[in-house]
């Protein structure tokens, strides 16, 4: 600091007025605002997240007008369904081992296809090296680019000298 | 003969403006058809030696637009996509390769960058043809989408905007331009390339270009020089002579001692009537003249003294302001921001 002098710091300061954040920024400001309230909440254990939301919803739901005859039948129903179709839709043991292999050996640019001849959905979701997932993690975490044009020319002669 | 009646004589009438209006539509359909034509053929040829510039600045990544100069991968963009970035990456085709700066020029706002590859390369024109009206094609990557041809024309050329000199004559082109369109060419309609498109103007409806002989200027620079070489004689101050002398009102009003312009005779009360191969009529035409003096050169710098016009053979030495790029590097975007130069203060306007 002991090199500038009282002037030379408020021309400084001066300056400093003039600094403008890079094109985008006040597009972007609300969009990221919000991606990282999003992260900041989604940082807590996955556990906690249900439990709160299981909470909330509760918390919402108006359980006297729910306990009524109908509803009750209608609840036991939608649960015998969901039981039903998890015990009849088991898938054996030995068939998923001998197909688990088949579906990760499928070519990296192979299309995306589901397969109908099992019982169990067996999509693959590894259609890109794993590289690519690295990558794109990043990128979705990284701030969005900034597509450069300045709202005046850069170029300016600041003296009248030649 | 008989004369028509009144009815006949509507009905021919009617038939006569609707012809008439149907010839001029058809014109009319005919010409937007054929620019139309001219721009996309201009599109189809120059589209390839255009290519997406990725690099990352101290904030984050950026993105731009630069062209091919030759086909030994030479790239002109802008200094704003260029000029202040690093890990440049450059994707043209279905090829993204790395590249590496040459030169970065904040004075003429121009940057280049090279990529060890055989490319197509676009043709260099002459700015000095264009004129008002006339029109111009832009090719560039606006913001994540593909390469775009946009048509407009000529609007200016100005030596200032906003109260702030430009160091040469920037091409003003009613184009309508987007971000990461910055560092696109600005091509005449036989699809030479004329300028480097640089900023937008007001809502992205106009934009600014640089003409291509200034980047030419550092390119050249550049391959004798290693860098820009910016030239400077020593003339400090010049202000609207009273009354015109051959021409021109540029009187020298001082001249710094001890530098090529004193050694060499030139002397405040000076009318400057050329500068290297610029006539000078105003003092703005000295800016761009002196845009084009490269230091280490000798410049015939022609004045009238009197009643005698003078010739002087002026080696030009190295503009102070290279010497201080750094603190040049941050214009204030402000109109009549404070120059960055703490050694001295802003010297006022004409």
């Amino acid at each position: 600091m002991d090199e500038f002098n009282d002037n030379e710091i408020a021309r400084l300061l001066r300056l400093k007025r003039y600094e403008q954040p890079p094109p985008g920024y006040f597009e972007n400001f609300l969009h990221e605002f919000h991606r990282r309230q999003r992260d900041e909440l989604l940082r807590q254990p996955l556990w906690r997240i249900c439990l709160e939301r299981a909470q909330s919803f509760m918390s919402q739901l108006d359980m006297r007008s729910l306990a009524s005859y109908p509803t009750a039948v209608a609840a036991m129903l939608v649960a015998a369904a969901i039981f039903s179709l998890k015990v009849y839709q088991q898938p054996e043991t030995a068939r998923v081992a001998t197909q688990s292999p088949l579906t990760l050996s499928m070519p990296v640019n192979a299309e995306q296809e589901w397969n109908l001849a099992s019982p169990i959905g067996t999509h693959s979701f590894r259609t890109q090296p794993v590289g690519s997932f690295r990558e794109s993690a990043q990128t979705h975490r990284a701030a969005p680019p900034r597509y450069v044009l300045d709202s005046v020319p850069v170029s300016y002669e600041a003296t009248f000298r030649f | 003969m008989r004369p028509l009646s009144g009815s006949k004589r509507s009905a021919i009438a009617f038939a006569l403006l609707f012809c008439s209006g149907a010839g001029l539509l058809f014109a009319q359909e005919q010409s937007a058809s054929a620019i139309s034509q001219q721009v996309r053929e201009i599109f189809a040829r120059a589209a390839k030696a255009v290519v997406k510039i990725h690099g990352i600045d101290e904030h984050s990544e950026i993105c731009g637009t630069g062209f091919f100069v030759d086909p030994t991968g030479t790239i002109y963009t802008a200094y704003t996509v260029g000029g202040e970035a690093g890990n440049f990456t450059i994707e043209f085709g279905d090829k993204r390769i790395p590249a590496r700066q040459l030169v970065a020029d904040i004075r003429s706002g121009t940057a280049i960058l090279k990529v060890d590859e055989t490319t197509s390369a676009l043709p260099i024109g002459k700015s000095e043809e264009l004129e008002v009206a006339t029109p111009v094609v832009a090719i560039g990557y606006p913001l994540d989408l593909p390469k775009t041809p946009n048509f407009g024309m000529i609007a200016g050329l100005d030596r200032k905007c906003l109260g702030r000199y430009f160091s040469t004559i920037h091409l003003r082109a009613n184009v309508p331009i987007q971000r990461g369109e910055a560092g696109a060419p600005l091509l005449n309609m036989k699809g030479e390339v004329v300028g480097i498109v640089v900023s937008s103007l007001e809502n992205n409806s106009a934009c600014y270009a640089v003409p291509i002989e200034a980047a030419e200027k550092i390119r050249s620079d550049f391959v004798r020089f290693g860098e820009a070489r910016h030239g400077w004689i020593g003339v400090h101050q010049f202000s609207e002579a009273p009354k015109a002398a051959a021409g021109s009102r540029v009187e020298i009003t001082q001249v710094v001692e001890d530098t090529p312009a004193a050694q060499s005779g030139i002397k405040p009360g000076d009318i400057l009537l050329q500068l290297g191969q610029k006539k000078i009529t105003e003092p703005v035409d000295v800016f761009d003249a002196s845009f084009y003096v490269t230091a280490g050169d000798v410049v015939p710098v022609t004045v009238m003294r009197g009643n005698e016009k003078r010739i002087f053979h002026v080696r030009a030495a190295l503009h102070p302001d290279s010497k201080t790029s750094m603190l040049l590097a941050s214009p204030g975007t402000i109109p009549g921001a404070i120059p960055m130069s703490l050694d001295e203060e802003a010297s006022p306007s004409p």
